[in-house]
């Protein structure tokens, strides 16, 4: 999957923003949105919220987690911890690229903000690298991978399926009696 | 005139549970998600492509209708340029695997039973003929008719390889599942079982849970 898919399916995320026009109800296929009214809070999905950011009619408020300190807490716990540790939203890396790069002047401590989220992605992403190493080196054929987010699975995705499946090709094609003879996609 | 964009969006009675539309897109992104990153050809999904076609023409025709630089217009267009994109990216990843596995693909829909879901939707079926004629053609005129005449049969199921139904994939659970067995990769392993809780991700072989991605019961992500 391309990132910009991967992004594609955080824009459906929600995030509330405060308008300066006003517009009643829309009905959307997906769901209904507003009314909206100036000085109002409304929720609406982050591809509206962004696309109204830019011809400046609304003001985005930053999601909860999106904190110094609540993300250097999680910084510290994910560099603690061996495993992956829940994180507060499954598109951090996505929500975090598209609200600083549009809405930086709604969002106290951007910079802070994009370090600290940075930090988190490269100690997660270190982690995935150990794991998908030992998963290889151990000839696991399953694992649970509960916390991680699209945006990471994603970025090891390809590499990772299609060296598996190679290994696992040239492996069960040394074991007496498999299933020779069945070409499978090269 | 905001009437017609709160126009109530038809419902498809036909299916068998009636769906709400945003149901409907979430479904569809289901599909289009499972397509993307399944090995083989899914069972085809034509209630919901039709139904999501259903719901675009009917708004665009609303839109059509709205006088220009209406602020809601712009933002059902956004909406609707989202779904589109879900649904061709859906339809295109179908027909890449159809092209791909062409003569298993007409096989399995060949071999299927009366009251089986069919895999291919009428048109994809009428593409998947036609591409295997194009290519016999293409292969005998090409090649095969400067061979000497015994060799010059064409076995397209032997010719074209099949969907690699061991690849890895990596899935969301959303029915707990029990009991899934794991099967190692050497022999000096066992093969054991393992549950799935609602809402964790795995990674495993398609081939155990190949019945589970077509019921619904877990989303390959």
């Amino acid at each position: 999957m391309d990132p910009s898919e991967v992004e594609f399916l955080a824009e459906k995320e929600t995030v509330k923003i405060i308008p300066n026009f006003s517009l009643d109800k829309i009905y959307l296929i997906g769901g209904d949105l507003g009314p909206f009214n100036p000085g109002l809070p409304v929720d609406v999905p982050v591809w509206l919220a962004l696309n109204l950011k830019q011809r400046q009619k609304c003001r985005i408020i930053p999601p909860d987690w999106m904190d110094v300190e609540k993300l250097e807490e999680i910084r510290e716990l994910e560099r603690k911890e061996d495993t992956f540790m829940p994180i507060p939203s499954p598109f951090y890396t996505e929500l975090t690229k598209l609200l600083l790069n549009h809405a930086s002047d709604n969002i106290p401590k951007a910079d802070e903000i994009r370090t600290l989220v940075k930090d988190i992605w490269d100690t997660r992403i270190a982690k995935l690298r150990l794991s998908a190493d030992s998963f290889i080196s151990q000839q696991e054929a399953y694992a649970k991978l509960d916390n991680l987010t699209l945006m990471e699975i994603n970025t090891i995705r390809s590499f990772f399926l299609d060296s598996l499946n190679c290994m696992y090709k040239l492996r069960s094609n040394l074991q007496p009696g498999s299933s020779g003879g069945k070409l499978s996609d090269y | 005139m905001s009437d017609l964009l709160s126009d109530e969006v038809p419902q498809d009675d036909s299916m068998e549970d009636v769906m709400t539309p945003s149901e409907l897109i979430s479904k569809l992104e289901e599909a289009w998600q499972n397509e993307k990153f399944s090995p083989e050809l899914l069972q085809n999904k034509s209630e919901v492509v039709e139904c999501v076609m259903e719901q675009l023409t009917h708004m665009e025709s609303n839109l059509l209708r709205v006088k220009k630089g209406d602020a809601k217009a712009s933002i059902h267009r956004m909406e609707i340029d989202r779904i589109r994109f879900v649904l061709s990216s859906y339809l295109r990843s179908r027909l890449q695997k159809i092209e791909k596995f062409f003569p298993h693909v007409l096989e399995r829909e060949k071999s299927r039973g009366e009251g089986d879901p069919s895999l291919l939707s009428p048109e994809e079926f009428a593409f998947a003929k036609e591409y295997y004629a194009n290519t016999e053609t293409y292969l005998k005129a090409v090649a095969l008719k400067r061979m000497p005449p015994n060799l010059q049969t064409l076995n397209m199921l032997k010719a074209v390889p099949e969907p690699y139904l061991d690849s890895f994939v990596f899935l969301r659970v959303k029915e707990r599942q029990e009991n899934i067995l794991v099967e190692p990769e050497s022999d000096d392993q066992r093969d054991y079982v393992v549950d799935l809780e609602e809402g964790s991700q795995h990674l495993m072989r398609y081939r155990t849970i190949a019945p589970l991605v077509s019921t619904g019961a877990v989303q390959l992500i």
